[in-house]
């Protein structure tokens, strides 16, 4: 187990220094300048580059900016000076990270209780049911759920507000739209994984002394039906995080994801670069997390490391 | 018997229908653009914002464009996309996991490190710093889809290739003198082709998706070529004006996403019913 | 039937069960049985003779595999529930324990099912219980899970939560059979032993007629879903009324002496000191061996002896750690293999099904190893192809058809001809019979002598079960993890077997035979103890098999025996040491020690 967790670590830490590293250079690779918009004259332009530090050369940048990140200092942003990005993603963070956390919550409930539901019920029809809005649900983009559920329920039938995340109503539509995908896999994975269990012959075992089908589901089955969903939690909150960008601009809630689409249209080079930075760290994080959770949970990967050590 | 038959026959029905749909869409992505009598980029300042009418059947855009002719013309691109960075994706897949699970040792370990690494990165971030590298368009686009979009491919061939590696009938193999490359291409590869077109088939709509997506984020396909996603946010300023400006391209989009999921899930249970026998 | 009285008071009384698949066939054809009070009944058949779904379709458990047509079932006059009065046990004792879940709350939870009784109390209940069934220090062994368990202790564990449900019966669907000989002798011990102290009653199904004949007062022979003889095991063993029973008896009891062209003097195959070490897999240490030319050389243990790590370095899929390989006297390289050397070896697999590649045709499989070969020409090696299915007994149309569409016992002549297209030397044939059914192992045992007298091959024929090399091979080795610890003429290592080990193996295998099989033994320790074959600690000095010997002299924990001869006969055992016996003068005869 500690091994199979430094290992993991391990992987974790060489996977930020690559992403910062090649998210540097390859921001410092997009053509134009953030500076040249609106007739600004060379010597004004290179003032401020010089402020920035943007004439010293490329290795020097590059040293002096992995130097800031291990202090957590993520530089200044180009459009809106005086203002650190850390600051933009500490006032933006809160926001999305609610949103992702609500959509991940909402969709690992509702998956495993309609792959539970689909697994259980005696009536074909709900099966069925279950797999077509699965499929819906997976097929449809989700910004095109999200507009349609705008227009829907915002524009037309104003049930709920368009835009802004101020009160819990306002959460409804975008937590929706965020989660559809993700309880649509988490159904699917759940229903197999059940149903697999279900098929396999400790079940018939624990039949044969005379446990009860809800019983045997509770507590047999779905703890390890449960490890495959949670292997998929990390990916999922990936997806939430880059999910949000969409939702985000839609309702326009300012969270990370719109920072993030306003940095790439105004050219913000050091906002790119550090909400990139900071979200793959995030999503690394984690992965990290919900792969040594699912170690833990799985008494066979638990032991076996353990043994090995001792 | 009698239960399963009629679900197979269910099944089977439901895969025509996404193969009908597909190939439909296809023909139509062809032929609307190329014998269609409008153009999908001539402005036409005189017939702005019509409604869907006989002659303009999803009506005409802002600019005066055949709003019909440009939904066709952005879905070939979308899927010019989405098969072409499958098939990419692909192609680096199968060889890196054939590799990796055939040669063993030094080499799987380099190779699966690096795919551990770029897998655990967003791989969304990538695409959209590439197409800021390299200007918007469908080629960037291919590239950056192509960043990390091999990784599950790679991952799967790999397992399927160990797994037969060390089968029996690859072990006689061995003791008969076969050569290595004739082991992999003619003993364990064909074996492992289920799963990996599965896999390639699922990589399609993936790929389509995050293009409309980007597109829809102003950072994909640059005008004035158009994908699905394109046309969609340019009628996003208009969508509470003109919604059907925007629901003409989102419904084309949904089909054809779900078309190509249905067939995906298909072949993956028909593979594994295979299996279970 | 037999004649035997119908009791009125049976345990279990099943009468005229029809049960069919969904697809319509009929795997039960109307079969009658009972049980009675404290009583063991064997059911015996082939796999396909429907006696797994008879006996889920007495505990109800059939759903999505089948429904019952017709048919009553009663167990002492109600109907059965599992759980209350009756039991069922699997065969395979690592799938029927839930992985994730401890050996203790398993057992528990059964036990709080049956008793509606406090959490403590189930545990302690469930403590007794794995104590009943020999499992030492259970309190410990409550904590653990199921993969932690050796093969033994888990069918244990697993009979312990059969127990733990109070049955009136339990029915034990193949209980022994996938464990190793030592195992199920304990095993079908342990039954035996619970039946007379709890008083449940037993309904044994299998398809090891020795088993059977070791355990069972009355059996049932099941087959094609019907019942086709019934009666006391003595009389049904003694004097068979169905043809099908005859037969059946006589394949398993069939004796065959090879008398082959074997060639004394010409050795084919030579090793000396073979040594492969793996971290977690069985390896082997110091194996030297020789198959003459037209030999059958047998070599028998149990898993985890290190018969297939042998088999592997032999035929040169595996690089030894030490020790050479010599054919026809020359030294084989052990980075590579020249071409011609390596099909001079060629092997059979256990398992029919994974042996095949599932993309190509019989016909292509066979002139895949040709081309390799370098026969350029389509047709001849198409005609070859061919000749070879004949030859295994197959026909010419079979060329084109892919590997599902045959049963196992084809398939494993497909093999068998694949094996044999480049004209091997020697055939190795690990386990090749083990996954069949008993009477098509006889007629692919035929076949394989056929072959082997007509083409003068030389045979390594690995088994696991000591009857069947006993039966065919003229020289034996006696492997135990890793060892060869005896080696010499099969008729003198089985009649007069030296090493404790080989004396082991001898007596645990039950023959097709109730008086003799009832006399099988279970390893017993020096000190008396029941031992567990497969829970030793790893890190042991000495003999492995210390802890299983009966005869453990104190030298055998601390010291490495050597490997003794006597003429053609080697033993790895100290008991034939000089230290032990004392200085031997050159015309001493060594005889048994044990």
């Amino acid at each position: 187990m500690l091994r199979y967790a430094v290992k993991r670590i391990m992987t974790g830490i060489l996977s930020l220094f690559v992403l910062a590293t090649v998210t540097f250079f390859l921001v410092r690779l997009i053509p134009g300048s953030p500076f040249m918009s609106g007739g600004v004259s060379q010597s004004v332009v290179e003032a401020i580059e010089e402020e920035y530090g943007l004439n010293e050369p490329l290795p020097v940048q590059y040293l002096s900016y992995m130097a800031g990140l291990l202090q957590g200092d993520l530089g200044i942003s180009y459009q809106d000076p005086g203002t650190s990005v850390t600051e933009i993603i500490a006032r933006a963070w809160p926001l999305t990270a609610s949103l992702g956390t609500a959509a991940l919550i909402v969709s690992l409930l509702a998956g495993t209780g309609l792959g539970i539901l689909k697994v259980m019920s005696r009536k074909k029809a709900v099966g069925h049911m279950i797999s077509a809005a699965g499929m819906a649900a997976a097929g449809i983009p989700g910004f095109a759920a999200a507009i349609l559920l705008l227009l829907v329920f915002s524009v037309k039938l104003k049930l709920f507000p368009a835009s802004g995340l101020y009160t819990l109503s306002s959460y409804v539509l975008p937590v929706i739209s965020l989660s559809l995908y993700p309880t649509a896999v988490i159904t699917r994975m759940m229903a197999n994984a059940l149903a697999a269990e279900m098929g396999k012959e400790y079940v018939l075992f624990a039949r044969a002394k005379g446990l009860g089908r809800g019983r045997i589901v509770l507590t047999h089955a779905l703890k390890n039906a449960f490890l495959p969903v949670l292997s998929y939690a990390g990916p999922a909150f990936a997806y939430l995080l880059t999910g949000s960008f969409v939702v985000e601009s839609i309702f326009t809630i300012p969270g990370l994801g719109r920072e993030f689409v306003d940095s790439i249209s105004s050219r913000d080079y050091t906002l790119i670069l550090g909400l990139t930075v900071f979200m793959g760290t995030v999503v690394i994080l984690v992965n990290l997390a919900a792969d040594l959770l699912a170690a833990c949970l799985d008494p066979r990967i638990r032991r076996n490391f353990a043994g090995r050590e001792g | 018997m009698g239960n399963t038959k009629g679900h197979l026959a269910g099944r089977n029905r439901y895969g025509a229908v996404c193969c009908a749909v597909l190939a439909v869409w296809i023909i139509l992505a062809v032929c609307v653009p190329v014998f269609g009598p409008y153009s999908w980029s001539e402005q036409n300042a005189r017939i702005q914002n019509l409604g869907p009418s006989f002659s303009h059947l999803f009506g005409t855009d802002r600019f005066g464009r055949d709003i019909f002719t440009r939904v066709w013309y952005g879905a070939g691109i979308s899927l010019l996309v989405g098969m072409a960075s499958a098939l990419i994706n692909g192609c680096i897949g199968v060889a890196v996991g054939a590799v990796s699970g055939y040669a063993g040792r030094a080499a799987d370990m380099i190779l699966m490190r690096a795919a551990d690494i770029i897998a655990s990165i967003p791989s969304m971030l990538y695409v959209i710093l590439i197409t800021l590298v390299m200007g918007a368009g469908v080629f960037s686009i291919i590239l950056g889809l192509c960043v990390a979009g091999w990784i599950d491919m790679a991952r799967i061939v790999r397992g399927e290739i160990i797994r037969l590696k060390n089968s029996d009938f690859a072990l006689a193999a061995r003791m008969e003198g076969i050569p290595s490359m004739r082991i992999l291409f003619r003993h364990l590869l064909p074996n492992a082709a289920g799963p990996a077109a599965v896999n390639l088939i699922f990589l399609i709509p993936q790929a389509v998706f995050t293009e409309a997506f980007l597109s829809f984020l102003g950072v994909g396909i640059a005008a004035p070529a158009a994908s699905l996603g394109t046309i969609i946010q340019e009628a996003r300023s208009q969508m509470i004006v003109y919604p059907y400006q925007m629901i003409c391209p989102l419904v084309v989009l949904c089909v054809m996403l779900l078309a190509l999921n249905g067939i995906g899930t298909l072949v993956e249970e028909r593979i594994a019913g295979v299996r279970c026998e | 039937m037999k004649g035997f009285n119908r009791q009125k008071e049976h345990v279990l009384d099943v009468q005229n069960l029809v049960v069919s698949y969904h697809s319509g066939i009929t795997a039960v054809r109307g079969i009658s049985f009972f049980v009675n009070p404290g009583e063991i009944v064997g059911i015996a058949g082939e796999s396909g003779s429907g006696k797994s779904t008879a006996m889920l379709a007495v505990m109800g458990l059939l759903d999505g595999k089948g429904k019952v047509l017709s048919g009553e079932i009663a167990v002492r006059g109600c109907r059965p529930v599992p759980g209350q009065n009756t039991a069922m046990i699997f065969q395979d004792s690592l799938n029927c324990l839930n992985p994730t879940l401890t050996v203790g709350r398993q057992i528990a939870e059964t036990v709080r099912n049956r008793r509606k009784c406090s959490r403590k109390e189930a545990y302690a209940r469930a403590e007794e219980l794995l104590d009943l069934v020999g499992i030492r220090s259970p309190k410990m062994r409550m904590k653990q899970y199921p993969f932690e368990l050796s093969g033994g202790m888990r069918q244990r564990t697993v009979i312990a939560a059969a127990l733990a449900c109070e049955p009136d019966l339990i029915i034990a669907d193949e209980p022994t059979t996938a464990l190793d000989a030592a195992v199920q002798a304990q095993i079908l011990l342990l039954l035996k032993r619970l039946v007379k102290e709890t008083g449940t009653s037993l309904l044994f199904v299998s398809h090891d007629l020795g088993a059977v004949a070791a355990l069972c007062g009355r059996v049932y022979i099941m087959y094609q879903g019907e019942i086709v003889e019934g009666g006391i095991t003595e009389e049904v063993f003694r004097n068979p009324s169905a043809a099908y029973t005859r037969q059946l008896l006589k394949d398993a009891g069939a004796k065959t002496v090879p008398s082959g062209p074997a060639d004394p003097d010409q050795v084919l195959l030579r090793a000396e000191g073979l040594t492969k070490v793996f971290d977690t897999r069985e390896g082997i240490e110091e194996i030297s061996f020789a198959i003459r030319r037209g030999e059958i050389f047998g070599l028998v243990g149990e898993s985890g002896s290190g018969k297939t790590t042998l088999a592997r370095l032999l035929c040169g899929i595996l690089t030894p750690d030490r020790g050479e390989i010599f054919l026809d006297g020359e030294l084989l390289n052990p980075r590579g293999r020249r071409k011609e050397q390596l099909k001079k070896i060629q092997m059979v697999f256990q398992d029919p099904y994974g042996s095949l590649n599932p993309r190509l045709t019989a016909g292509q499989a066979l002139e895949e190893a040709l081309k390799a070969a370098g026969v350029r020409d389509r047709f001849s090696r198409r005609e070859k192809a061919e000749e070879m299915l004949c030859l295994t007994g197959l026909s010419r149309e079979d060329a084109r058809r892919f590997p599902s569409e045959f049963s196992g016992g084809q398939r494993q002549r497909i093999g068998i001809a694949r094996a044999l297209i480049l004209e091997p030397e020697l055939l190795i044939c690990d386990e090749a019979l083990s996954s069949l059914d008993v009477s098509v192992q006889e007629q692919i045992l035929g076949l394989l002598l056929d072959i082997w007298k007509n083409k003068g091959l030389s045979c390594l024929f690995i088994s696991h079960d000591m009857h069947m090399v006993r039966r065919i091979s003229t020289g034996i080795g006696v492997m135990y993890r890793g060892w060869m610890v005896e080696k010499g003429s099969t008729g003198k290592v089985c009649s007069d077997p030296w090493h404790p080990y080989t004396k082991q193996l001898l007596d645990a295998v039950p023959e097709a035979d109730p008086v003799k099989a009832r006399r099988i033994k279970a390893p017993v320790s020096a000190e008396g103890t029941e031992v567990f074959p497969d829970d030793q600690g790893k890190e042991q000095s000495g003999c492995p098999f210390v802890s299983r010997c009966g005869y453990a002299l104190d030298c055998c924990r601390t010291g490495v025996p050597g490997i003794y001869r006597f003429g053609d006969r080697e033993v790895r055992c100290f008991l034939y040491s000089e230290e032990y016996s004392g200085k031997r003068g050159s015309g001493y005869r060594m005889t048994s020690q044990i």
